[in-house]
């Protein structure tokens, strides 16, 4: 896919100030690129913002996130991309924990508690696309209808049929791989006829292992019985195009991005590294559609331009101008503010960034809702040995696992969760290989060929088990904002108090004596354990547990049927500011068991549908 | 270029990670691991290191475990630095040596953890010692994930 | 329509052959060159070589389709599969041998002759090869010292001539092979265009196409009919030091940079040889190691062009392994004693060399 060479650095500001947009768009992550793509394509001229540095995405950059990658010790989720001040992003690595009453301040995110989240997005062109794990499931029908079948939190203002359609648009662009009858379960309903655009990637041995020590077993919980098996996930990365796609036209899979003619990336290779950077973007990522929209050449991109306060005209509550502050070099603070201005208006910064950014405008809101009900999932780690080497460290990071009680009478006391089999082991919970290394040398004393063969013993018979577990929207969890606390360009920085509630930290419950019994029925040796001093230990109903952010930001701008409980329409329309779409995880009223990207996706080409109708 | 250095360097690399010397080279980062060690702990001290291993080259391979572990791998000076060796080997990582040897020997100050270089990484025998790839490099292909793992019998 | 040799089926199917081994013969010249590049470095070359091994790949797939689709058995087991190296091109191109070498000038030089367009611009002359070849006769079958195609665009020309002629004397029969055997994109995937199976005459003059515009573009311009830049243009960018854009005309790139470092390489002994090594020492075990794994390979490939094609997705983790064991071979010193002699010798690089895979498979042959 060829990125048109300059398309990131050529509008400048004072042109772009020039002009009025039919649409501006802030953000260019999956969501803004969508929208930018679709209308850009019907004809409409857009200015696309972005607050990270303007790089052309081509395979040489590309390559300098790697090689930054395999620089650092520590291989973060943020480590290939670069730190800019500029337009600072939260990092997993410099989260501590707190004293009661005591903000965490040293990350960018400022954190008042009482839970300390890990959870990041990433500020370059394309967004948490590029560090994205792309496991793209559906929501389950049932969770549209919280409130109706379980008396928890609200029902969408529509439903998964409605939104099908759109879901089809989102595989389309995204990529997706999956066989359609793996997927059909809890009532995921797709056409007759469907096939997803690639079929589904192979199963890891490791999830095959799994899935023979526990098929045939079952679970109850609420007087249901859930029989148990390991379930392929769907990707949004390239696998084998199904011919019978789209009636039999196909798919072409879109590899690697660049200013020239390249071919790489057209198929998953089994780098095992999607998070934090998939080496020859077989996975998806905004780039892909942010060079569709940029070919049209209706879309201009306007970067290293961070939207700093959204202006309203106070008669008509109809969005002026966006006042963004234009820097050159990402470690000076200079910047110039100029006023970007067009008929309509697209916030699509993430929820965390999209809240700060209208919270610091100070704008009116009749809910009172922004900025509220902030969600991520909760993630809690299970971690054992297997009985035999399982070939641990080889595929994607996860192309199985458990999703049976993603669904079910339970969710009416306590929340559902999917469960991933990570194929990159102990990594995430431990630090593994590395940990396993030094503790094999340093502590164990082994060397030369005992040493090789306690290592593949070790490592590659690791099992973690993460499960995603759900979390409901809560008005109290949420991102404020703080004059005391602003970046090197003087934008204040989200604050965010978050707890984990009682429905979650059931689940969570739920899910450790779960995951006990698996490592029963398979044998393995469970080596979990929370420290009580990490910053995300919580202690529930007389046993500790370390819950992980998730990456999964949602809900700051919920979706609903009026002004007074939501903050958008299902357009994802602001009800306050007629020409604002406010888009992304943030319009998302509760987020089920399902990776967010897949489904904001589905909703952005149902906005941008709506938005085509109002510049009709 | 230390010419002999690189020589008795490569054979106690090889039987302290278990790999063989045309493995070793074939990561192409023996030079810049001994320019690593020369760099961070001093070329006197690794110097050291090698000559107490050459000495013990002539033994039966039984008889040198033994030794390897009385006078390299438990020997105060040496021991550490030797494990540092096994970890630049595996995974490309220079790990701060610990805290009571930079009190007795003194503080090197580019004695921090770091990673060698992006090759050193990519490089690693910890990988192709678990049948593996380092993640994000060398990529095994399309679908190798679903066939059992070929770990490598020593 | 002008006259062709081939006038039979059998000697069809050794034209084919001679396709796969042609198809075949440059891989493992792109594949020295590509892996003797430093990791990190050059990666405009390195991309532009990896395609390109691609779309070889795909095209030896083609000419397998080919070969099934009129009832051949590709094979490529076979003794004289392989070409020793140096080798001139099996299409009979005498102008040039294709060597084993490092990424370098020469290296680069002589893949623009592998990849360089047919001698007439048109599509009406170019069905003629260069030099006269005499009368056509039945059961003319390909002899090295017979072919003599300027390049590998007119060797095919030849063989879609055979077909034509074939198919108006034999109509669908012609095309007796079982489709069971086709190899399609589900098995084997290239950015570089569909693999469609071959059953009939137009799918089989597609698939040449596909073939000849990957190689040398089409009518003339730099592209393919699926826009993908051709091969030769392709390393010209390198030579040139510019990508071509869309509008771009022959020779004069104007698009992004393309940049080489030429001294970012390892500096491999140039053709390679096993007798090279000391046969003692374990650099020797791993460089025939490198060969057996070829083997097997190849090996692995026909089983799959015979009527298993699920078999090629298994064939993907072992080319990546030979990587691998290349590039390990790459950067050990080949000890100067054996090498010496022919140190001095043309085409070897300054200074002491490098040991590489030498693609000896005969000790191996099943």
């Amino acid at each position: 896919m060829r990125f048109p060479s300059q398309a990131a650095k050529k509008t400048q500001l004072e042109a772009a100030c020039q002009h009025t947009y039919d649409v501006v768009i802030v953000g260019a992550g999956v969501a803004g690129a969508i929208i930018g793509n679709e209308l850009s394509r019907a004809g409409k001229r857009v200015l696309m913002v972005e607050a990270g540095l303007g790089e052309d995405i081509t395979v040489k950059g590309y390559e300098e996130y790697l090689q930054r990658f395999y620089a650092t010790a520590v291989k973060d989720n943020q480590s290939p991309y670069p730190v800019n001040p500029n337009a600072p992003m939260p990092r997993g690595t410099t989260v501590r924990p707190v004293a009661p009453g005591q903000p965490e301040t040293s990350g960018y995110i400022v954190q008042t508690g009482p839970f300390i989240s890990d959870t990041t997005y990433t500020r370059v062109l394309g967004g948490t696309s590029m560090h994205w794990e792309a496991k793209t499931p559906r929501m389950l029908p049932e969770d549209f209808e919280m409130a109706s079948r379980f008396g928890r939190a609200a029902d969408w203002p529509i439903s998964y049929d409605e939104l099908e359609p759109f879901y089809r648009q989102a595989e389309r662009e995204i990529g997706v791989s999956a066989d359609v009858e793996d997927q059909r379960y809890l009532d995921l309903r797709f056409p007759d006829d469907y096939v997803f655009p690639m079929r589904g990637l192979p199963l890891s041995y490791l999830d095959r292992m799994v899935d023979k020590g526990i098929r045939g077993t079952e679970v109850e919980i609420d007087g249901e019985r859930y029989p148990l098996k390991v379930r392929p996930y769907p990707q949004g990365r390239n696998g084998i195009p199904n011919s019978e796609y789209d009636g039999g036209k196909g798919y072409v899979p879109v590899g690697a991005v660049s200013t020239h003619q390249v071919e790489e990336g057209e198929r998953c290779q089994g780098n095992n590294n999607c998070v934090p950077i998939c080496p020859v973007q077989a996975k998806y990522h905004a780039g892909k559609t942010l060079a569709k929209a940029l070919q049209t050449e209706r879309l201009e991109l306007l970067t290293q331009a961070v939207a700093s306060k959204v202006h309203v005209d106070p008669e008509t509550g109809r969005v002026s101008h966006i006042e963004v502050k234009y820097y050159e070099d990402p470690d000076e603070p200079h910047f110039v503010t100029g006023n970007i201005r067009g008929q309509l208006f697209v916030l699509s910064a993430g929820a965390i960034e999209t809240a700060r950014l209208l919270l610091a405008s100070n704008l009116p809101s009749t809910s009172g809702l922004v900025g509220r009900n902030l969600m991520d999932h909760a993630y809690l780690l299970n971690w054992a040995l297997l009985p035999e080497v399982a070939g641990t460290m080889r595929g994607t990071n996860a192309t199985g696992g458990i999703v049976d009680l993603r669904g079910g009478s339970f969710r009416r006391s306590q929340a559902a969760f999917s469960v991933d089999i990570h194929n990159d082991g102990w990594g995430w919970a431990v630090g593994s290989p590395y940990t396993d290394l030094l503790n094999l040398v340093d502590d164990h004393n082994q060397f030369g060929a005992q040493l090789r063969r306690d290592l593949a013993q070790r490592i590659s018979s690791q099992l973690l088990l993460a499960f995603m577990v759900e979390v409901l929207p809560n008005p109290s969890n949420r991102v404020t904002v703080d004059p005391a606390y602003t970046d090197a360009l003087g934008n204040m920085r989200p604050v965010v108090s978050f707890s984990v509630p009682d429905y979650t930290m059931r689940g969570v419950a739920y899910a450790r004596r779960f995951a006990q019994t698996v490592f029963q029925r398979l044998g393995a040796r469970d080596y979990t354990f929370y420290d009580p001093t990490d910053y995300g230990y919580i202690h529930y109903e007389g046993d500790g547990y370390i819950i992980r952010g998730g990456n999964h930001l949602a809900g700051t701008h919920i979706m609903g049927t009026d002004k007074h409980t939501s903050v958008v329409n299902s357009d994802q329309r602001s009800w306050d500011h007629q020409n604002l779409y406010l888009v992304g995880g943030g319009s998302m009223p509760s987020i089920g068991t399902a990776n967010v990207t897949l489904t904001l996706s589905a909703l952005c080409f149902k906005t941008a549908q709506a938005m085509l109708e109002e510049l009709r | 270029m230390r010419h002999h250095a690189i020589d008795v360097f490569l054979r106690f690399s090889a039987e302290v990670t278990g790999f063989k010397i045309v493995e070793l080279r074939g990561t192409g980062e023996s030079g810049e691991y001994l320019g690593t060690l020369d760099r961070i702990v001093g070329p006197d001290v690794v110097d050291e290191l090698l000559s107490a291993y050459a000495e013990l080259q002539p033994r039966e391979e039984a008889e040198r475990e033994q030794l390897l572990r009385r006078q390299i791998f438990g020997n105060e000076k040496l021991g550490p630095i030797a494990r540092n060796i096994i970890k630049l080997w595996y995974v490309g990582i220079w790990y701060q040596l610990p805290r009571n040897w930079r009190e007795r020997w003194g503080v090197r100050e580019a004695d921090v953890t770091f990673t060698v270089s992006p090759n050193a990484y990519t490089e690693g025998l910890l990988w192709p010692a678990i049948g593996a790839n380092p993640a994000g490099a060398r990529a095994p292909g399309y679908g190798s994930w679903a066939l059992p793992p070929e770990i490598p019998q020593v | 329509m002008a006259a062709t040799d081939i006038q039979t089926i059998d000697c069809l199917k050794d034209y084919l052959y001679r396709a796969m081994q042609l198809e075949h013969a440059t891989i493992p010249a792109y594949l020295s060159a590509m892996y003797s590049i430093h990791p990190q470095t050059n990666s405009d070359a390195y991309h532009i070589l990896r395609v390109v091994v691609v779309e070889e790949m795909l095209h030896l797939t083609i000419a397998a389709n080919l070969m099934n689709a009129v009832g051949g058995k590709p094979d490529l087991t076979r003794a004289d599969f392989v070409p020793e190296f140096p080798t001139y091109l099996p299409d009979g191109e005498k102008d040039f041998q294709v060597s084993l070498q490092c990424f370098s000038p020469s290296a680069l030089d002589t893949f623009l002759k592998i990849e360089r367009p047919g001698l007439a611009p048109d599509a009406n002359t170019r069905r003629i090869p260069r030099r006269s070849r005499g009368t056509a006769k039945l059961a003319a079958c390909p002899e090295d010292e017979e072919l003599e195609f300027y390049s590998i665009g007119d060797f095919y020309q030849e063989i879609e001539r055979g077909f034509e002629h074939l198919y108006r004397v034999h109509g669908a029969a012609l095309f007796s092979g079982d489709p069971k055997r086709q190899i399609t994109s589900e098995y084997y995937y290239s950015g570089g265009g569909e693999l469609r199976p071959v059953v009939c005459m137009e799918s089989a003059r597609a698939a040449i196409g596909l073939i000849t515009g990957q190689g040398e573009g089409d009518g003339g311009g730099i592209y393919d009919a699926e826009r993908e830049l051709a091969h030769f243009y392709r390393f010209e960018q390198l030579k040139l030091g510019k990508y071509y854009e869309p509008g771009d005309v022959p020779h004069d790139p104007k698009g992004p940079p393309c940049q080489v470092d030429w001294t970012a390489v390892y500096p491999t002994y140039t053709n390679p040889r096993l007798e090279k090594f000391d046969a003692s020492s374990e650099l020797y075990e791993y460089a025939r190691d490198f060969n057996r794994d070829y083997a097997e390979f190849l090996a692995l490939v026909t089983e799959a062009f015979n009527g298993k094609p699920q078999l090629l997705l298994d064939a993907v983790p072992k080319m990546f392994r030979l990587r691998n064991g290349a590039m390990q071979l790459m950067r050990n010193p080949l000890p100067a004693s054996k090498a010496s002699a022919d140190s001095a010798a043309a085409g070897q690089p300054d200074g002491p060399a490098n040991a590489a895979p030498t693609f000896e498979v005969a000790e191996f042959a099943r």
